[in-house]
């Protein structure tokens, strides 16, 4: 549906993007994960028809995106920081106008605005006009905009970032619902999480290049950091447990307060082996999980020094709040 | 400690849609004629809330208080025609002056919302980029109108406004200043395609406004100015539309003066705006 072939953009001398090609099939989820200036509006906006290539070529539903720019147009919805409403007018007129100038008559318009007020829980606040919107509802609004054609395809740049954690969600569940609907969507974040969570396939951008694609599940191969976390009853039981280990050839790291030991494995199979452990070393176990490894560890691995810096602090961003891998001070 | 496998889209929730129907019609596109309509309708929402409408009817209003009572002693000079009232030489000129700024709003309305989003979403839907500017067009010349017939109103009830040519010499100074406040949107709405900034636009919009404003015989008849600004003052445009106007509401008018006004204004358009549609759509 989306089909990206070794696009270029050049900004005088700076290169926004260099060699990039993708594709995304109809109806799935592509993540373009990357940090801040790594290229992800630009190439958003020449998806979107805003913005031309230096070089490379790019389609849309088979349609080239600058030769056939207006077709691709009726195809497609865009979000993003940049595509957004008229601050001067109310949600529900800012849906209409929009829905009017595709062609929906009034009564049309009318409709498919209360709709999607009520799909973005925006039926209360319709009739006020947008700039007095929160962060969340203004980016559900900035959603709802896109949709109002309903479009094959829709492109999302950084639908969530700047907002808490359960506006995050409720974004989420909003972008899951269109997949159902059969809609091709890329998204763009800064968020691993957000890209785990949403994406069947993610694309890795640093400094305009492609580092990485994949499914997320496939990116976590060729990371290989998978573990288990062995949480103990009492700290006292520590040391014990960790000779254990090692006797069993693994390596176990423990958190600050030594409660939680994190043992890099090479498969599920070794959590057998950890059990076993464990057992031998008499201690009492609180808890066991065995953790895929988080995109945070694919960005790193992959990256180059500066992209990993950035990963990071998006990392440090996306899992606040939620259970992450322990903490290891090995 | 929970298990951050990947989350597969729970199948249960399948099903859910987004549309109401059974197949619910997808909007396509419409006609640049409906653009237009749609367009210049949400620019005129603006006279539904006063906030907005009010300054441009009030400020006239104020200049005309002020100018009326600074510039009383320029109709004692001898190069003022005799027999007219102030006001009725000033009124006139205050149209097209008040047309300047009216188009200069244009311009900066259009940089504000090149950067504020709504802009970047209309180029990524079907529809034509013109029809945004033309839109736009539409709307400032119906507001323009508007306000000039308050101006016209609130002259003759507050300020004693009488001229000789009367209520249809008046209407007729209405109908140049507002052609050429149409005309001047567009230059002003060209600069804003090319500048894009609200930064780079105030500035330099405001320079042309007071450029075409002060060497004009706007305030005081031309002979009256030094020789020097006499000079760019008779081939400025808007002296033109001012003499035209003026001579409308006076009850004297020259034809040729008129026709000269509608002519360059129709030009100015015919050239500015392929040259603005053009700049707007470029790709940044
Ligand atoms: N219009 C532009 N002119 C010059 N440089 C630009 C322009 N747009 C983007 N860039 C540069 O291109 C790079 C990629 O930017 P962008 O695509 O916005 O990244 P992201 O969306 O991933 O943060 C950045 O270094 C940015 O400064
Ligand atoms: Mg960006």
């Amino acid at each position: 549906m989306i089909d990206v072939s070794h696009i270029s953009k050049r900004f005088g001398t700076m290169t926004a993007l260099d060699d990039v090609s993708l594709a995304v099939p109809r109806g799935s989820v592509l993540g373009l994960l990357g940090h801040n200036g790594a290229g992800k509006t630009t190439l958003v906006s020449i998806l979107a028809t805003l913005t031309r290539p230096s070089s490379g070529r790019a389609r849309v539903a088979g349609l080239d995106v600058t030769g056939r720019a207006e077709e691709v147009r009726r195809l497609i919805g865009l979000t993003g920081q940049y595509a957004s409403v008229d601050e001067t007018l109310p949600g529900r007129a800012n849906l209409i106008l929009l829905a009017r100038l595709l062609g929906a008559t009034r009564a049309e318009a009318a409709g498919r605005a209360d709709e999607l007020l009520e799909l973005f829980d925006l039926t209360g606040a319709g009739r006020r006009n947008a700039r007095n919107y929160s962060g969340g509802m203004r980016r559900r609004l900035d959603l709802a905009a896109s949709l109002v054609g309903r479009p094959e395809v829709i492109f999302l740049d950084e639908p969530t970032t700047g907002l808490d954690p359960v506006a995050r969600r409720g974004l989420w569940e909003i972008v899951e619902r269109l997949v159902k609907d059969g809609t091709t969507v890329l998204l763009t974040t800064q968020y691993l999480e957000e890209a785990d969570t949403l994406a069947d396939s993610i694309t890795v951008l640093a400094e305009g290049r492609v580092i990485a694609s994949g499914t997320a599940a496939e990116l976590k191969e060729r990371v290989g950091r998978r573990s288990v976390s062995v949480t103990l009853r009492r700290a006292e039981d520590r040391a014990r447990t960790v000779e254990a280990l090692r006797r069993a050839a693994l390596v176990p790291a423990h958190d600050e307060d030594g409660l939680v030991l994190t043992v890099p494995v090479a498969d599920s199979t070794d959590i057998a082996v950890v059990v076993r452990a464990v057992d031998e070393a008499g201690t009492d176990m609180a808890g066991l999980a065995f953790s895929e490894p988080t995109l945070d560890d694919v960005y790193l691995a992959l990256n180059h020094p500066t992209a990993a810096h950035h990963a990071t602090a998006a990392a440090t961003a996306a899992t606040t709040g939620h259970p992450t891998e322990a903490g290891t001070s090995s | 400690m929970s298990i951050t496998a990947d989350h597969p889209r729970s199948p249960a929730n399948a099903g859910t849609t987004t549309g109401s129907g059974a197949a619910p019609p997808r909007f396509r596109g419409s006609s640049a004629l409906r653009q237009i309509q749609v367009l210049s309708g949400r620019s005129l929402r603006a006279l539904r809330e006063p906030a907005l409408v009010l300054p441009g009817i009030l400020e006239p209003i104020l200049m005309l208080t002020v100018f009326s009572q600074v510039f009383r002693s320029v109709s004692q000079t001898q190069s003022f025609p005799a027999g007219v009232s102030y006001i009725d030489y000033l009124l006139p000129a205050f149209l097209i002056t008040s047309a300047v700024s009216a188009g200069l709003k244009s311009g900066v309305a259009l940089t504000t919302e090149l950067n504020n989003g709504i802009v970047a979403r209309f180029k990524s839907m079907p529809i034509h980029t013109g029809t945004i500017l033309i839109g736009r067009s539409i709307a400032d010349t119906v507001l323009n109108a508007v306000n000039m017939v308050v101006m016209l109103v609130a002259g003759a009830l507050v300020f004693g406004y009488g001229p000789a040519g009367g209520v249809l010499g008046s209407l007729g100074a209405l109908l140049v200043a507002v052609v050429l406040g149409w005309s001047l949107g567009w230059v002003f709405m060209a600069l804003s395609a090319w500048l894009r900034k609200p930064e780079a636009m105030q500035p330099v919009g405001g320079m042309v406004n007071m450029v075409l404003l002060f060497a004009s015989n706007a305030f005081v008849p031309t002979d009256g100015l030094p020789s020097w600004l006499r000079a760019f003052a008779e081939v400025n445009p808007m002296s033109h539309a001012i003499t035209a106007a003026r001579d409308l509401a006076l009850g004297d008018p020259d034809a040729g003066t008129v026709l000269a006004t509608f002519g360059i204004c129709a030009v100015v358009v015919a050239v500015i705006a392929p040259l603005a549609i053009r700049n707007f759509r470029r790709a940044s």
